[in-house]
């Protein structure tokens, strides 16, 4: 079924190719139409499509971290003529290295990588701000004290999500703690269902969360009468009393700025960061949950980190096990965030 | 911990086991008069995507239940002509309805991702309605199978398909009915997972429960009654791996993703161990002897 989706999208692009415009070739790692991290990404598809006239793009979805990306790549470049190729996946950019090597003349970006090559370049948005800013309100908001964290994996980009909203949480209640729970998978709704009741049966009354699709964390919070915090997309229509705020995506100005680049022969391979200060983060319309008060403080929060005045990943920062990580005074090095494997102090669970 | 372990765990463990306990239930009869129907993942899937699409269009999840089994039934229908009225291998034909579903469904839910459905309201602890229908098919269809006349017959057929004919049976009738009770249950299950459990479609959403549920038959010895322990160990073993994490234990996740399946596992080699390859309606032995 999958390959004949495929075939599909490969026949209708190769009649096509023969032009001069770009032809970009993006892979998904789940369904674009996830309402999660896959639309945010499919978003930026369509946004970099219509913004460059003439532009087509080809997406594939639902194709695993596996060897059959580096497969998928070469069928877009090969039969598609794509030019420029979007890997959006964490675990798609060794086969984005390695292709890289062989189609030289093709540009590569990979979602979030620390490895670059002659033509293969990262692009990535730290959510960690907007994380911390949506950790405040979940932080004021819960009554107990005790939060939860729905992640898929521990890879440092969730990693780094689960500490910045800790670490925001903390800011408006000191004893605040995370407890996570992995469910072992990008998009498992059945699992995140259970998640999601496990802590709330733990006495959890805030729930983050970083799976491909915010939709069923949402929907069962609501359910249960307890609130969440959103990623990658804002999910406050499906779950209107549950949703507290979130860090959604805006990938399309960044996708379209590295486009032209490529395009003009101007592009350099590098690690493309964005934030909230540039707009590809958002920090999503407040719930009706999260009171007047509390969204003065957040704001101004943001507006200190908008202007500097306040950067999340600076010290004094202690360790789950209590021992120091940052001294005071000094910022987290990009590589090391990066890199982040360890929880800080107030986060129940383990990363491995 | 352990208070935070065990606050909620049956409803917890039953919430994880009800789908796959339906699903268990059909293929259960589907195995039981000699067919074993790989495809049950795929009408899972038609299952979940169309009682998705009609509890949000009607606001109805149980009308969007009756839609789920209608579709998974009309699936197994497939499945049945090619098995049953074309005699095409039966491993292949369950594969191909399997990925027919998972089409289908993929394309039929892709306007529905991001609709809001109401689902069922929750009941006393936490239950919902599709986990008492769940527990309630297995008495119902146990009974039926071994206490009935037409238990009876379906079980002959399974036996040996000759002998009910010179019974006076029509087999073939009887599988088709087999094959489509599966196809009626699957697509309930599959129903329950998007309308009751998630209240989300999402394509694959199912994960392998289907196929899981093929092989947990095999744990339930063919047995309807012994579908609830089998889906209740499964659901139990996923929910303590959530629920550990839950309660804060440091035992690895990626080592508790593995208990429901080392669970069901671990039975399986004790039960077969036990019964030497008995508890198998003598037809579907058949199947592995070509």
């Amino acid at each position: 079924m999958k390959l004949l989706r495929h075939l599909a999208v490969f026949a209708f692009a190769a009649g096509a190719a023969i032009s001069h415009a770009a032809t970009i070739g993006y892979i998904y790692v789940g369904p674009e139409k996830d309402y999660g991290y896959n639309t945010s990404m499919d978003v930026g598809r369509k946004f970099v499509e219509k913004s460059i006239p003439g532009t087509k793009t080809l997406h594939v979805e639902n194709i695993p971290e596996t060897a059959e990306v580096e497969k998928v790549m070469e069928r877009m470049i090969k039969q598609g003529g794509a030019s420029i190729i979007f890997a959006t996946s964490y675990g798609y950019l060794d086969y984005a290295i390695a292709l890289g090597k062989k189609y030289p003349k093709v540009a590569f970006l990979h979602a979030g990588g620390l490895k670059i090559g002659d033509n293969v370049g990262t692009y990535w948005a730290n959510s960690d701000d907007a994380m911390y800013l949506a950790g405040m309100a979940a932080g004021a908001v819960s009554k107990s004290g005790k939060l939860g964290f729905i992640a898929a994996f521990p890879i440092p980009q969730v990693v780094r999500s689960i500490n910045a909203f800790t670490l925001g949480a903390q800011a408006m209640n000191p004893n605040a703690t995370t407890t996570v729970v992995w469910t072992g998978g990008w998009l498992q709704p059945p699992k995140e269902a259970e998640a999601t009741n496990s802590l709330a049966d733990a006495g959890i009354d805030v729930i983050g969360e970083q799976v491909d699709s915010p939709m069923t964390i949402a929907q069962t919070a609501e359910k249960r009468g307890i609130y969440m915090v959103g990623k990658d997309v804002d999910v406050s229509k499906l779950a209107p009393k549950a949703v507290l705020t979130g860090a959604s995506w805006n990938w399309g100005p960044t996708m379209l700025k590295l486009t032209k680049e490529i395009q003009a022969g101007k592009w350099k391979p590098s690690h493309v960061r964005g934030d909230l200060k540039d707009g590809t983060v958002v920090l999503d319309p407040f719930g009706p949950a999260v009171p007047e008060g509390v969204r003065k403080t957040v704001l101004a929060k943001k507006d200190d980190i908008l202007k500097d005045k306040f950067v999340v990943w600076s010290g004094p920062m202690t360790g789950q096990d209590g021992k120091a990580i940052l001294p005071a005074g000094t910022r987290m090095p990009m590589e090391q965030l990066e890199s982040m494997n360890f929880f800080v102090k107030g986060v129940v669970g383990t990363v491995q | 911990m352990a208070d935070t372990l065990l606050q909620g765990l049956p409803v917890s463990a039953l919430r994880s086991a009800a789908p796959l306990l339906l699903v268990l239930l059909g293929e259960c009869l589907t195995q039981r008069v000699g067919r074993i129907n790989l495809g049950v993942e795929g009408q899972m899937l038609v299952g979940a995507v169309a009682g998705y699409g009609v509890t949000a269009l009607s606001g109805q999840p149980w009308l969007g239940m009756a839609a789920g089994a209608a579709a998974g039934a009309l699936l197994s229908a497939v499945y049945a002509l090619l098995t049953v009225a074309a005699r095409a291998d039966q491993f292949a034909s369950g594969l191909a309805v399997l990925m027919l579903g998972y089409g289908v469904s993929a394309y039929a839910g892709s306007g529905l991702v991001g609709l809001r459905i109401e689902g069922f309201a929750l009941g006393a602890g936490g239950t919902t309605p599709t986990l008492w229908l769940a527990v309630a098919l297995v008495p119902l269809i146990g009974l039926w199978l071994y206490g009935t006349r037409t238990g009876l017959v379906w079980r002959s057929v399974g036996e040996s398909p000759a002998a009910a004919r010179a019974a006076g049976i029509t087999p073939w009738k009887v599988i088709v009915a087999g094959i489509t009770a599966g196809g009626v249950l699957s697509g309930l299950g599959g129903a329950a997972l998007s309308i009751d459990h998630t209240r989300t479609w999402a394509e694959g959403m199912t994960a392998g429960r289907g196929l899981i549920a093929v092989g947990l038959v095999i744990v339930a010895r063919w047995n309807p009654w012994l579908t609830l322990p089998a889906a209740l160990l499964f659901g139990l073993a996923e929910a303590l791996s959530l629920r550990l994490q839950a309660a804060g234990s440091a035992v690895p996740a990626h080592l508790l993703h593995t208990l429901p399946y080392l669970a069901s596992l671990a039975v399986f080699a004790v039960t077969c161990a036990r019964l030497k390859g008995g508890g198998g309606p003598e037809a579907l032995r058949a199947v592995f002897a070509r």
